[in-house]
């Protein structure tokens, strides 16, 4: 069964002037990781508050078409179950630390105490969190003195501890440096291959391209594409939509317009890694191979 | 080749979650509630016992008490300063401007009388006893812990939330303040010297800060939802209080005792 489904979804805030989301319809299959691109203001984490029934249950606007989630009605969904159903990590860690922890073990364990779950079971599940994330050096600090990735990082962890099905995670690593950034995915490569459904929304294409099953491509309110990752990062709506190609793909695509094409298009590094060392071995000269 | 440091798990501080919380101390481990029985036993007890031997001694206990909990550094410099500006402002008022019969020093039209200064002395001590049993309370027990004494009393998580955010809410606003005039500050207004420049610059700010501090509420509501914390299943606690022995049932029902005899005193006997 999909997990969820949009069909002809537009959404306008209360007090906007033009619609945030016009005619969406998508379908969310189980078990994927589905990257949503676009420029600022494109429409991605209405998108995502949409799908999580924060709209319209907690921002209030004009919602048109049909909304299903797990073949429910959105409008019949309690907004508290949804918030067990499916975790959110927020875009902006400054306002995801609950406030009332002294230290950053109890701020990750706050999910699990909503949640109800037995104390020796709450103190496993944030270790394991705490290790998977390297959050070792900071589970005794307060969280509200916290640097914003450090605060992202704890609230990445905070989610993925309440171990929901299917996750919605919006740009997880806006605050963070590339290794943070790194470690971040590998938690979500962790988590695909454990059977959970993602929904991420990234600006990093490089990582898109190697972690996302399928991409969402939005523009001005709009999916103008959505597909096989390997699909979308190669097609013009991409760039037409203002986000750029990953570099493999830029370098392939350059290539081809030297009138040197690789026998086919990279998305990942190991791709084009693979296709050029391919090449230098074809070629007769190495230094003339590109 | 440099090899990452990976940082040791403290185990020592995981597994302290895996027994009652303890501050090293029995009289900061008393339960929350028990403490605060305590503090209001003596509130009525200061205010019903004979002044001004009654509630000095009362503020006396709490110097003792803070000190026996380890306290004393935190609670006395504040206590002290209690005292230094309410108590000596409500004493002096009592004493300068309640007529009496004997007059000990006229001052224009004010007369101060040995029966002005005595009911300053109660009425200064009284009051501060009553303060005292507040401060001492909130620097013995941690606000969490009261918290969860409270839920696991009944009251809504929501309800105990609402009042540790707000003092938390407290902190954040004096902290985004002092980043929006740091940033003012690197524009080049000023935003030292005198009293009028600092209000000069401070008030323009309030606006900003509140709006912020508004907007970044609705999205801590949303956060907290993603935590489940408007899940309607029963809540579980990481950290667990002490439980109440029957030594500590004994010293709240004791003390009560004493502030329910010092009401009785104070129908019948000394007043």
């Amino acid at each position: 069964m999909e997990l969820v489904s949009l069909r002809n979804v537009g959404f306008t805030y209360a007090y906007g002037d033009k619609p945030a989301l016009n005619d969406v319809s998508l379908t969310i299959e189980p078990g994927l990781l589905y990257g949503v691109v676009g420029l600022n203001a494109s429409g991605k984490s209405t998108l995502c508050s949409v799908v999580r029934g924060i709209i319209p249950h907690f921002h209030h606007g004009e919602l048109t078409g049909e909304v299903k989630i797990k073949g429910r009605d959105l409008l019949e969904w309690d907004p508290a179950e949804l918030s067990k159903s499916i975790g959110y990590v927020f875009q902006n860690p400054f306002t995801q630390i609950s406030g009332v922890k002294d230290t950053v073990f109890e701020e990750i364990a706050l999910g699990l105490e909503n949640l109800g779950v037995d104390r020796e079971e709450m103190i496993d599940r944030v270790t394991t969190v705490v290790r998977e994330l390297g959050l070792e050096a900071l589970i005794r600090k307060n969280p509200n003195e916290l640097s914003g990735g450090q605060r992202q990082k704890v609230a990445f962890a905070s989610i993925i501890a309440m171990d929901a099905d299917f996750i919605i995670i919006d740009e997880p690593t806006s605050q963070l440096d590339p290794d943070a950034s790194e470690a971040v995915f590998g938690i979500i490569r962790k988590l695909k291959e454990r059977g959970k459904s993602i929904i991420l929304v990234e600006h990093k294409i490089d990582l898109m391209a190697e972690y996302a099953d399928r991409i969402i491509v939005m523009k001005a309110g709009r999916v103008v594409m959505e597909g096989p990752a390997r699909e979308v990062l190669v097609s013009d709506e991409l760039s037409q939509a203002g986000v750029p190609y990953p570099e493999v793909t830029e370098l392939a695509f350059a290539l081809a317009n030297a009138g040197k094409p690789l026998r086919s298009v990279p998305i990942t590094r190991a791709e084009a890694r693979e296709l050029v060392s391919a090449r230098i071995k074809e070629a007769p000269h190495a230094h003339s191979a590109l | 080749m440099s090899t990452p440091i990976i940082d040791e798990l403290d185990q020592e501080f995981i597994d302290s979650f895996r027994s009652p919380a303890s501050a090293g101390n029995r009289i900061r481990d008393l339960n929350p509630i028990s403490f605060a029985v305590i503090m209001v036993a003596c509130a009525v007890a200061a205010v019903t016992l004979p002044g001004p031997w009654g509630p000095a001694a009362i503020c006396l206990i709490y110097v003792a008490v803070s000190i026996a909990a380890g306290v004393s550094k935190a609670f006395l410099p504040a206590y002290g300063k209690l005292f230094a500006v309410v108590g000596l402002i409500l004493f002096v008022l009592r004493a300068a401007f309640l007529p009496g019969e004997h007059v000990l020093l006229r001052l224009g039209p004010i007369a101060i009388s040995a029966e002005g200064i005595a009911q300053g002395l109660d009425f200064a001590l009284v009051v501060m006893a009553l303060c005292g049993a507040m401060t001492l309370f909130f620097t013995v027990t941690p606000m969490k812990n009261l918290m969860l004494a409270l839920e696991l009393r009944g009251v809504t998580p929501r309800a105990t939330y609402v009042i540790l955010a707000s003092f938390q809410a407290i902190t954040d606003l004096g902290k985004n303040t002092k980043v929006v005039m740091d940033a003012q500050k690197s524009r080049g207004i000023e935003t030292e010297g005198g009293m009028v420049g600092r209000v000069t610059a401070f008030v323009p700010i309030l606006a900003p800060v509140f709006l912020a501090a508004m907007s970044q509420t609705e999205e801590r509501a949303l956060a907290l939802d993603a935590r489940a914390f408007n899940s309607r299943s029963r809540h579980s606690y990481l950290v667990s209080l002490q439980p109440v022995g029957a030594a500590e049932i004994a010293l709240v029902c004791a003390v009560a005792a004493c502030a329910v005899l010092s009401i009785v005193g104070a129908a019948f006997i000394w007043n």
